[in-house]
């Protein structure tokens, strides 16, 4: 399969479907889960088919190890490539990652200001020409309200789309409310453009959209995660 | 002198840049009583640490040549291998490691895990050395070797334990904890000479017993004793240092050491640690490879019986002529011995042994297994075997690096040429990723390395040792070609007018082969080819590819088949097959769709986080490509591949923008496609050079 039909036919033109053509430059979105059901592979799967669509990601990760991040998009490159016989699947690869920066920072020690500052002197001094930013670990659990609007603002400043993940934990309360909305994300829903949650089921895991600005959330997509490979299907 | 082999270390120090390592070792023999005063490493009193013996290094304050010492703590024999620290003289690094048993990473405490010490443990784990960490600089601003505890352990995949904790930080550094013995350690005298041992200050006793916990479950595990003995409450420090020694030599244990070798604190504890944890030479296993037995591996005993095996692992050029280090790993030498040298198999005697401490030297009767010398009056490259009349082997071959930089020097009168001819002849024996040649179309010398600093360094030792004043050109990358299609070709090689003729024809295709080598497939059925001459086609396509026909540098990656062909019963011959497999190549190359390869480098800029923009900005300039970049709040890394060819001067523009807070170290990481921009700019560049080269 030649990479252009690769992109029309991923399972992921189903979700912009469902959130009325995407998530868009200027917007945030937030996939949420606990932990360990596959946010991150979910996360590098969008940032991939950017990739694909030649447009540059900057991938913002405040928990892992650089090398362990590059890994998660080897593999899930090499899933793609095989499960769709991609032709070209070298060049391709050596295309894309020079469209890939990965920025890593402590949680503890760096504000979501010095974050965005050197996320803004990447784009301009370094001269990369973002379309998405993705940023993987940060702690929802704190008091995160202005500093979301911050990454709100960048981004419609800078013509961004944000993906985050966000971690939910056990707090003994119920993690979702009546319209699954996570309880933890409730306060922050006005500064969150969509919200997906994601659910590990049997042999599967699901995606349910319970944000997407003033529309109506359509809930359960018919697209699922594989567990096995990590792969949207 | 002890020759129990127990009680022989033979140890490296390994570092990033300015973590104080120089410093360390000098202290390190100090302690040692081996010398009375203490310099610094770029001392007011001009006269330097005593480890970097080369005028040159002490101007730069950075260590180039490794020189091997000899010291003893607490009756036990220390060889110290001091390594290099900058990863353009990577192969001095490796060289030295191939003798060490164990080794010391320092550890820099604000900076932590630096780009450079990521290299040096890869490289120490490559040659499977086991190692205890020491972190220095902790009465420096910024101190935190818990953090650079958790480093090691997120960083490089230590295990690493912490042995002791800092009474006080910073300026406010006093003393260590020793968590195995639970006591207070402070070092009093102007050198810190003195060992005070005290009860532990109540305000660290919560932390001590919560750290020796760690850190006795930690070595536990390496021992069932210790660990019953921990559960029965009866945990002894013998227990804790044989289960600490075991995990260390089994590579799965880091014990780290704290101080600050500039404050003379730590330095004697480290020596302890070294003694107590790292192997002596027989707990280490060496192989050699069989010359005679088509290279099997053979294990070496570290046995002073057996016959004789040594390394020589440097060379060096003194006063009183070459002196060749070498490492014992089998037998004993003494005054008289005879050896043979097994790749030029020359016989040799042993003459004068002596052991060195930095710059002077003792005369020794004997070396045994084990042990660390060096020999006067032997004739010999870097990397040779020595071994006993009748036993053929080698030890392992060390890998060597292509060099990717290459520069014209030019001697500047008669005199500096002779100079200049003994100076490359050293250093190409010396450094094996040095290496000089003649170019053939331009008649200059060219000197090839590993970067800008590498050549930089060789000039000026040059200039310095030797009085060899040398104008030098501009540094040239070492480009390469390589097809990128199959095609296919059928060359017939005829000369049969007049006196002996020539006749060959070869047929087949060439292919990219994506393991990057040359490769030759013979496919010829039913003696299209004579045997005899396929190896002339062989040989003919390798002259082919020495020079591409885009820039005239290499041509790699090239599969040959050769399917078919044709021979003539008198007129074909070795040369005549040599000419038409010259020829089919010429004939083929430019249908394969060839491309200009550069060397890509793998860069880390370390600095202040303030920085990163002015860094993003330099690596983008530069066509470099942003791989990723980490933050922790004060200091910022970004890793980048930049083409080699954009990488001159970029130190200078660092230090310029950064005000010399930041700094970088580079690697060859690959082979990479030239831009259609530039590649188009180095072909004209070389077309033009032909047409002048021409015209003359």
């Amino acid at each position: 399969m030649v990479r252009a039909e690769l992109v029309k036919r991923s399972p992921l033109r189903v979700l912009e479907g469902a959130i009325h053509g995407g998530l868009g430059h200027g917007n945030i979105a937030v996939l949420a889960s606990p932990k360990g059901v596959g946010k991150t592979a979910c996360l590098v799967h969008i940032a991939t088919d950017k990739l694909l669509q030649g447009k540059p990601v900057i991938h913002v990760s405040y928990a892992s190890r650089v090398d362990y991040i590059i890994t998660w998009y080897e593999d899930i490159f090499k899933e793609i490539a095989k499960d769709r016989k991609l032709t070209d699947a070298v060049d391709v690869h050596d295309e894309i990652i020079a469209n890939r920066v990965i920025m890593n920072f402590k949680q503890d020690g760096t504000k979501t200001e010095q974050v965005l500052k050197s996320l803004e002197a990447m784009i301009t001094y370094g001269k990369f020409n973002a379309d998405t930013v993705i940023v993987d670990g940060y702690d929802f659990s704190r008091p995160v309200c202005d500093d979301l609007a911050r990454f709100k603002d960048f981004a419609g400043r800078l013509g961004l789309e944000v993906w985050f993940s966000a971690s939910l934990r056990e707090t003994g309360r119920p993690i979702y409310d009546a319209d699954g909305v996570p309880a933890m994300l409730k306060p922050l829903c006005a500064g969150l453009d969509v919200v997906i949650t994601l659910h590990a089921l049997d042999r599967h895991v699901e995606f349910r959209v319970v944000k997407d600005r003033d529309h109506p959330a359509p809930g359960v997509l018919p697209i699922k995660l594989d567990p096995k490979t990590f792969l949207i299907k | 002198m002890s020759t129990d082999i127990s009680r022989m270390r033979n140890i490296g120090i390994s570092a990033h840049i300015d973590s104080g390592k120089t410093t360390l070792t000098e202290r390190i023999l100090f302690y040692c009583k081996k010398i009375h005063k203490i310099h610094e490493v770029k001392g007011k009193d001009g006269v330097g640490a005593t480890m970097d013996h080369m005028e040159l290094e002490r101007e730069r304050g950075i260590t180039i040549t490794s020189a091997a010492t000899n010291v003893e703590w607490n009756g036990h024999s220390i060889n110290i291998i001091d390594t290099p620290g900058h990863v353009d003289f990577t192969i001095e690094v490796e060289r030295s490691l191939r003798v060490l048993d164990g080794a010391v990473l320092v550890l820099c405490s604000v900076g932590g895990v630096q780009s450079q010490t990521i290299t040096v443990d890869r490289q120490l784990r490559r040659y499977n050395v086991p190692r205890i960490a020491f972190v220095n600089k902790c009465d420096r601003t910024g101190a935190n070797p818990f953090k650079v505890r958790d480093q090691l352990e997120e960083k490089l995949k230590h295990n690493a334990v912490l042995m002791q904790i800092p009474i006080g930080l910073e300026d406010k550094h006093r003393g260590l904890v020793d968590l195995v013995s639970m006591k207070a350690l402070y070092f009093d005298g102007p050198d810190g000479e003195i060992l005070r041992t005290e009860e532990i200050p109540a305000e660290l006793a919560a932390e001590a017993r919560t750290r020796r916990e760690e850190m006795i479950d930690a070595a536990s595990l390496f021992s069932d004793a210790l660990m019953e003995a921990a559960l029965e409450g009866r945990v002894t420090e013998d227990l804790i240092h044989q289960a600490v020694r075991r995990g260390t030599i089994a590579r799965k244990l880091t014990p780290v050491f704290l101080g600050s070798a500039y404050k003379n604190k730590g330095v004697q504890t480290l020596l302890d640690g070294v003694v107590r944890y790292l192997p002596n030479p027989s707990e280490v296993v060496n192989s050699a490879i069989s010359l005679d037995d088509g290279g099997a591996e053979i294990k070496l005993a570290t046995d002073p019986a057996a016959p004789a095996v040594l390394l020589a692992f440097k060379l060096e050029d003194g006063p009183y002529g070459q002196l060749t280090y070498i490492r014992v790993y089998q037998g004993r030498i003494e005054k008289g011995t005879d050896l043979v040298n097994t790749r030029s198999r020359q016989r040799i005697k042993v003459g004068r042994l002596i052991r060195m401490h930095a710059d002077s030297m003792v005369d020794i009767t004997e070396a045994s297994a084990g042990d660390i010398a060096a020999l006067f009056g032997i004739d010999c490259a870097s990397g040779d075997t020595f071994a006993a009349p009748g036993l053929n082997v080698a030890m392992t071959s060390i890998y060597v690096p292509e060099p990717v930089i290459s520069l014209a020097i030019k001697p500047v009168d008669k005199r500096s040429l002779d100079r200049m001819a003994k100076a490359l002849n050293r250093f190409t024996k010396e450094d094996p990723t040095f290496r000089t040649h003649v170019d053939p179309e331009s008649l200059e010398t060219i000197i090839q390395g590993m970067g800008e600093l590498h050549l930089d360094v060789y000039v000026e030792r040059m200039k310095r040792e030797y009085s060899a004043e040398v104008e030098t050109g501009k540094p040239q990358v070492a480009y390469r070609e390589a097809i990128s299609v199959k095609a296919e070709f059928d060359y017939t090689h005829k000369k049969q007018t007049g006196g002996a003729g020539q006749y060959g024809r070869v047929i087949g295709y060439v292919e990219p082969n994506p393991e990057g080598a040359y490769e030759f497939v013979n496919d010829v059925k039913g003696g299209r080819i004579p045997r005899e001459f396929i190896l002339s086609c062989d040989k003919g396509f390798r002259t082919a590819m020495k020079k591409g026909d885009i820039i005239g540098f290499p041509v790699i990656g090239v599969r040959v088949v050769l399917n078919d062909g044709q021979a003539h019963d008198v007129d074909s011959s070795d040369h005549a097959f040599q000419a038409a497999a010259i020829g089919a190549f010429r004939q083929v190359y430019r249908k394969a769709k060839p491309q200009i390869l550069e060397p890509i480098m793998k860069v880390s800029v370390e600095g202040p986080s303030e920085y990163a923009g002015n860094v993003f900005g330099t690596i983008h300039q530069r066509r470099g490509l942003i791989v990723s970049s980490v933050e922790d709040g004060i200091f910022s890394r970004v890793d980048a591949e930049v083409p080699l060819a954009e990488m001159f001067g970029y130190s200078t523009q660092l230090r310029s923008l950064t005000q010399g807070k930041a700094e970088f170290t580079m690697e060859f990481l690959k082979y990479g496609r030239v831009p259609a921009s530039v590649a188009e700019a180095l072909a004209a560049e070389h077309a033009a050079r032909k047409a002048q080269d021409q015209g003359r």
